[in-house]
C-alpha cells in the first residue's frame, strides 16, 4: 500500500467501512487497522487458538504486528494493529485465470483450516485476497469469526459470486469474462451465470449445484425469509461443502491458445542480438535507478520485467493479453519470484475508480505512481493504432512514474508498417524527432541508445 | 430461529436453504468415509494423511 489510496478526513480508507469488526485508516504513509471492541472477542480467538500463527506460517494470512498508535475513532476502538505492507493493490478483474483459481483455492484453505480451531470465514470476498510475496493470501485480519457448530457457512453465496462464478465463465466460456467483475463489484449474479453458461455445466455435480440450482434457489426464496434451524449444518456436511467447492475449482482450467499474443516472442521482427541489448539496457537502467516499484506497462510475458525485478524492484507487469498474463503468472509459480506480479490491463481503457462513491477500488492512477514505467514496443500500439496524439502520451506516462524506459518503434519498422497497410497515414508527427519534442515537453531525456540490429530507439528520461 | 450475532453480510434466503441441502447431503458422503474409514482401521488399514492439514493453496 504505497501510495495515495483514497482517504476519508480520519485517514479512514474508503475501501474499508462495511464491516462494523474494523477499518483501515491511513497515518504518516503507513496503513493501520483499527479492531473495533465488537471484535474483541474473535479477534482473541484468532490469536488465542494458534489458528493466526498457522495461516501466516502457510503464507495465507497478511501478518501483522499490534501498536501503541492512537486509533482513529476512539470511542469503538479496541486495539491498533499494523498489517505488513502490500506492495501493489489488485483487483480480481486484473487478475489471470490462475490467479483467480489460486486466491478462491487459498480461501477455502483458509476457510478449511479455521474451521478445525471452531472459526469460520465470515466473508468470502476477492478483494480480500492479495498477491504478496507471489502468493495469494487473505489481508483482511477481521475476516473471522467464532463458528457455531450447526451454523450454515454465511460467505457461501460471496463465494460462488465472487470465485465460483467467474472461474466457470472463463472456463468454459471465454477468459475475458473475469471482465464482469469490473461491472458487478460484488461479484457475478448467479442467475447470469447460469443463463451464460453451457449446458453441458449441468452435467457437472459442483456447478449444477452451487451455480445452477443455487441461482434457481435465489429466485425463488427472494422475497421470503429464512431462520436456518439449527443443527441443521453438523460438521460433516459443513465439510461437504467445502470440499465440494474445492474439488470443483480444482477441476476448473484454462488453457490459453489462439491468441495474437500468447507466441509474441517467437514472431517478433527483431534479432536476438536486439532483443538481448534491449534486456541489457533495461537490465543497467534499473539497476543505476534503483526504483522500489516498476510498473512494466505492456510487458507481455514479462521477460523485460524480470530485468527490472533483478535490481530488487516490486515489478507489476501488465498486458491486455490474458493468456501473456497467465502464462507470466505460471513462471512465477514454477519459479517461486517474489517481487513480480502479472497483472491484466488494458491501457487504452485502464482499471477506473469504482464501488460506493467512487472510491472502493481505486483506478490505476490512484495506485501510483510509481518509481518507473517502462513502455517497451508499446508507443505504437497506443499512437497507431489507438490514434493517441503523441503530446497526450507523454502526458499519460509522466503522471505514472518519475522515470520512464520508452522504446521508439519507427515507421519503417515491419511491425509499424503491419500497423499502417489497411489505413491512411494520418500521423505526420510520428518521427523520432516528433516523438523526442512531444517528450522533451514533460520529460528530461537522459538516455538515449539505438537497439543494436534494429531500427528502435530505447530512451531513459526522468520527469520534469 | 436465527443464530445470533446475525452475520454483518445478508447470506441471502434462497443461498442459505440450498447451501443446507447440498452440505447435508455431500456430508452424508463425508460421514460415511469417516465410518468407512474406522471400519478399515479395524482391520488395521491406516487411513492416509490428512493432507488437509498443512495443505497448501497454491
Amino acid at each position: 500500500m504505497t501510495t495515495q489510496m483514497t482517504t476519508r478526513a480520519n485517514g479512514q480508507l474508503s475501501a474499508s467501512f462495511r464491516d462494523p469488526s474494523g477499518f483501515l485508516f491511513s497515518r504518516n504513509g503507513i496503513i493501520y487497522r483499527q479492531i473495533n471492541r465488537a471484535y474483541a472477542e474473535d479477534y482473541a480467538r484468532l490469536m488465542d487458538s494458534g489458528l493466526y500463527e498457522k495461516l501466516v506460517k502457510a503464507g495465507l494470512l497478511i501478518p501483522h504486528v499490534e501498536t501503541g498508535q492512537a486509533p482513529a475513532e476512539g470511542e469503538a476502538a479496541f486495539k491498533v494493529i499494523q498489517p505488513e505492507r502490500v506492495p501493489f493493490i489488485s483487483y480480481p478483474y486484473e487478475w489471470s485465470f490462475s490467479q483467480l483459481k489460486d486466491a478462491a483455492l487459498a480461501t477455502l484453505s483458509i476457510q478449511k483450516r479455521a474451521l478445525k480451531l471452531g472459526m469460520s470465514l465470515k466473508d468470502a470476498s476477492a478483494y480480500n485476497i492479495q498477491f504478496l510475496r507471489g502468493k495469494a493470501a487473505l489481508i483482511d485480519t477481521l475476516s473471522f469469526e467464532t463458528y457455531k457448530e450447526g451454523g450454515p457457512w454465511t460467505a457461501y453465496r460471496q463465494f460462488c459470486q465472487h470465485f465460483l462464478a467467474p472461474l466457470a465463465l472463463m472456463s468454459y466460456r471465454d477468459a475475458r469474462l473475469s471482465q464482469l467483475l469490473r461491472v458487478f463489484i460484488d461479484g457475478v449474479p448467479l442467475d447470469l451465470a447460469s443463463l451464460l453458461l453451457p449446458f453441458k455445466t449441468k452435467l457437472n455435480f459442483g456447478l449444477l449445484t452451487h451455480i445452477h440450482i443455487h441461482a434457481g434457489s435465489q429466485k425463488r426464496f427472494a422475497d421470503k425469509t429464512v431462520g436456518p434451524r439449527k443443527g441443521m449444518m453438523n460438521q460433516h456436511a459443513m465439510t461437504g461443502l467445502i470440499e465440494s467447492l474445492e474439488s470443483t475449482i480444482k477441476k476448473l482450467s484454462w488453457t490459453p491458445a489462439g491468441t495474437e499474443w500468447g507466441a509474441y516472442y517467437e514472431a517478433t521482427n527483431y534479432s536476438d542480438l536486439a532483443f538481448e541489448h534491449k534486456k541489457q539496457l533495461v537490465r543497467e537502467w534499473t539497476a543505476d535507478k534503483k526504483p522500489n516499484l516498476v510498473w512494466d506497462l505492456g510487458g507481455n510475458m514479462g521477460v523485460f520485467s524480470r530485468e527490472a525485478a533483478a535490481s530488487g524492484a516490486y515489478t507489476v507487469s501488465f498486458d491486455i493479453d490474458p493468456a501473456a498474463v497467465e502464462q507470466n503468472y505460471r513462471i512465477v509459480k514454477k519459479e517461486k519470484e517474489e517481487n513480480l506480479l502479472p497483472l491484466v490491463l488494458d491501457l487504452t481503457n485502464p482499471s477506473p475508480s469504482i464501488g460506493w462513491d467512487h472510491a472502493e477500488r481505486d483506478s490505476l492512477g490512484q495506485r501510483g505512481p510509481a518509481d518507473m514505467a517502462l513502455a517497451l514496443a508499446v508507443i505504437h500500439h497506443l499512437a497507431i493504432s489507438n490514434n493517441v496524439p503523441l503530446p497526450q502520451l507523454a502526458q499519460f506516462f509522466a503522471s505514472r512514474a518519475k522515470y520512464l524506459v520508452i522504446e521508439f518503434v519507427p515507421k519503417i519498422d515491419s511491425q509499424v508498417k503491419r500497423l499502417l497497410s489497411s489505413r491512411r497515414d494520418i500521423f505526420p508527427d510520428y518521427t523520432r524527432e516528433g516523438f523526442e519534442a512531444a517528450f522533451s515537453e514533460r520529460f528530461e531525456i537522459r538516455k538515449a541508445e539505438p537497439v543494436q540490429d534494429s531500427e528502435r530507439m530505447l530512451y531513459l528520461m526522468e520527469t520534469r | 430461529m436465527h443464530f445470533s450475532p446475525l452475520p454483518y453480510l445478508d447470506p441471502g434466503s434462497g443461498s442459505l436453504i440450498i447451501q443446507i441441502l447440498i452440505a447435508v447431503l455431500l456430508g452424508l458422503g463425508v460421514a460415511f468415509r469417516a465410518s468407512w474409514g474406522k471400519i478399515k482401521g479395524w482391520f488395521g488399514i491406516k487411513p492416509k494423511a490428512d493432507d488437509d492439514a498443512d495443505d497448501d493453496a497454491s
